[in-house]
């Protein structure tokens, strides 16, 4: 049993009365503890499938099944709780709540989780420590870099412990040295704690550090490393 | 507490907006809280002349006197006076006898009204009588002292001291005649008092009419306004025991008072209405706008697991948070202003004829306000459900974005 299934998957967005099929019939299926990248131009429909595995979305036919809850049948109400418990999120523009300091960003899904102030900070610290970015627990997002923001990002998605975290682009904004420094800490929280990683990319040098390359193009399954293995 | 704790930082993220929006509502509420005090105090200034010129908090009267004030309606007081001042709350009971009547002197004559009055009680309480000395007021219940408008004393063209001649319709039908010397004189300021009013004893009073021991009016004046009620129904209670005698309050004894009170704080809640809308709308749009803005980070909390009322509820609770400070600010200056209309008032002499008549009482031209600190906690509250109320679309709206939706915004 696999942690993420798409079966035969379809996504197509309607702009007035204009069709715009964003996936066209994706088959996928991701196994736990995987360091996946879709790689793909620009508008080839990995931002789409991403969405889709994080149950932010649902597909116009075809199946997603993640952790054994099936996309479609399920409320929008138990898909905010299930992606509470089992998806971590990281997005390009680092997305931090700009109010919150770096450490209450990082509680923040723990918080959700109404879980105590106390054991919330210790996890967040140890967090910061294994992420590179301890002491900057009390600075604002304005006052972090571009790194550091994506670093407090990822604590934010690891925080709760998922199954899975997915990341949208996470080092398009970054340089390729602060790109290549991240993707390294990925890669090792995934060996680490068995975090199952998907992230997308066009930038080459960052597909290369993935364990498993699938391509996509105009929305359709190009090529998949895992498949042709 | 962690989701006041977002909310309340959330609140601060404009700082500036949040201020401007804050002092717009604290100013309103300010405004209204002082206007509405200032009102306060005047008209219970206008009351309290009012019913100690007038009919008193309570007036007693004999059934349908009050709606045709025909004079034959009057009733014996007997033991009423001492029986009445014994009730708690009660400051005085003002005996009268109000008797249309014609005066003449060595060269004029005037319609008049005769009001028959007890000297003592009558000068502790009536502010026509205040500024009488001791020697110019009526000296016993049955002499032939009489306090005489100035008008009527001018046009009578006569002086204090000298003398002229009441007449009216005693109950035999004939007309009796009391000859009265002018001892002080009432400079109210108001048409019908000065141009027409002669108080004098009851006793006297009695003699024209064959009234004696009689009354049509026993006013009650009061400690404490606010015991109104309670002292009426105790007066009713009491006066069971007098068929055909019945206790009103002073907005039926004066309906031309109450109504004009009436009337002009109603054109002034119509404009605390305005105010409050036009506040309600700019809060609206401060939170509508705070909202749109963060589209993109709501997308964000929704994808992080969030669930839309939880999204609505911190937009609610930022709101109440706005409401609720602006709610003590705004309290906070009413009171300051209040304080400063009550100690030092505002002086309007300058804008207005020397004597200003509102409903039948002379308007006192230094406004002073008075605490209605009940009122003022009822409008910070109506403020602050109207700031929750205002949250509502904006809260809707925002719980109504998918993620990602949200995420798309820039
Ligand atoms: N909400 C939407 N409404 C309409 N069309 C959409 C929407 N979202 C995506 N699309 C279209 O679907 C296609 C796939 O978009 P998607 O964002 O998944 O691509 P992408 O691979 O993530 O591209 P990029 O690298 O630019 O982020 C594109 O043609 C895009 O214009
Ligand atoms: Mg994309």
């Amino acid at each position: 049993m696999s942690l993420i299934e798409l079966k035969n998957v379809s996504k197509i967005y309607r702009l007035g009365n204009q069709e715009i099929p964003a996936l066209t019939n994706v088959s996928l299926t991701f196994d736990e503890g995987e360091f996946a990248v879709l790689a793909g131009p620009s508008g080839s429909g990995k931002t789409t499938a991403l969405n889709l595995i994080g149950c932010l979305d649902r597909p116009t036919s075809g199946e997603v099944i993640v952790s054994n809850l099936t996309l479609g049948t399920a409320s929008s109400k138990q898909l905010a709780d299930f992606r509470l418990h089992h998806i971590g999120f990281i997005f390009q523009s680092y997305n931090l709540i700009p109010v919150l300091t770096a450490a209450e960003n990082a509680e923040f899904t723990l918080m959700l989780q109404k879980v105590p102030k106390l054991k919330r900070r210790k996890i967040v610290c140890q967090l910061f420590a294994d992420l590179g970015i301890d002491g900057l627990e009390d600075r604002r997002p304005a006052d972090l870099s571009g790194g550091q923001q994506q670093r407090v990002a990822i604590a934010r998605a690891m925080a709760a412990n998922p199954h899975v975290i997915l990341a949208d682009e996470p080092t398009a904004n970054l340089d390729s040295h602060t790109a290549e420094e991240l993707l390294a800490l990925m890669r090792q929280l995934n060996q680490e704690k068995g975090t199952t990683f998907i992230f997308s990319s066009h930038d080459d040098r960052v597909i290369s550090q993935a364990q498993r390359v699938i391509r996509l193009e105009d929305g359709r399954l190009a090529d998949d490393s895992k498949e042709s293995q | 507490m962690d989701h006041l704790f977002l909310a309340w930082k959330n609140l601060w993220r404009n700082r500036r907006r949040t201020i401007i929006t804050l002092a717009a509502i604290a100013f309103s509420i300010m405004l209204v809280q002082a206007a509405h005090n200032l009102s306060y105090g005047v008209y219970a200034g206008m009351v309290d002349s009012g019913v100690r010129a007038g009919s008193g908090h309570i007036a007693v009267y004999r059934q349908n006197y009050l709606e045709s004030r025909d004079e034959t309606l009057h009733f014996p007081d007997r033991n009423l006076i001492t029986e009445i001042t014994a009730i708690a709350g009660v400051e005085e009971v003002l005996p009268r006898l109000y008797i249309p009547a014609l005066a003449q002197s060595s060269r004029e004559s005037r319609g008049v009204m005769v009001i028959g009055v007890d000297p003592q009680r009558e000068r502790r309480i009536n502010p026509f009588l205040k500024e009488l000395n001791k020697n110019s007021m009526v000296r016993a219940t049955d002499s032939r002292d009489a306090v005489i408008g100035v008008r009527l004393l001018d046009e009578l063209q006569i002086k204090p001291g000298q003398k002229f001649v009441v007449t009216a319709q005693h109950q035999d039908g004939k007309l009796h005649s009391e000859l009265l010397r002018v001892r002080g004189v009432i400079k109210s300021g108001m048409k019908d008092i000065d141009g027409s009013l002669i108080m004098i004893g009851r006793e006297r009073a009695g003699l024209l009419t064959g009234s004696s021991g009689s009354v049509h009016e026993l006013a009650i004046i009061l400690t404490n306004s606010d015991d109104k009620e309670t002292v009426l129904g105790q007066v009713s209670t009491l006066i069971e025991a007098h068929p055909g005698i019945e206790a009103v309050n002073w907005e039926r004894a004066m309906p031309n008072l109450a109504n004009a009170i009436k009337l002009d704080y109603a054109s002034q809640k119509f404009i605390f209405l305005i105010i409050l809308l036009i506040v309600t709308i700019g809060v609206i749009n401060t939170l509508l706008m705070s909202v749109m803005e963060r589209m993109r980070e709501f997308g964000v909390i929704l994808a992080l697991g969030s669930k839309p009322m939880t999204l609505r509820i911190m937009i609610m609770t930022e709101a109440l948070m706005l409401g609720l400070l602006a709610a003590a600010i705004g309290t906070l200056l009413g009171s300051l202003a209040t304080w400063y209309l009550v100690s030092t008032g505002i002086d309007l002499a300058a804008f207005v004829p020397e004597t200003l008549e509102f409903g039948g009482v002379v308007f006192d031209p230094i406004m002073r306000a008075s605490w209605d600190p009940a009122w003022m906690v009822k409008i910070a509250g109506y403020v602050t459900g109207l700031t929750l109320l205002a949250s509502l679309y904006p809260a809707i709206k925002a719980g109504r974005i998918t993620p990602v939706e949200g995420m798309r915004h820039h």
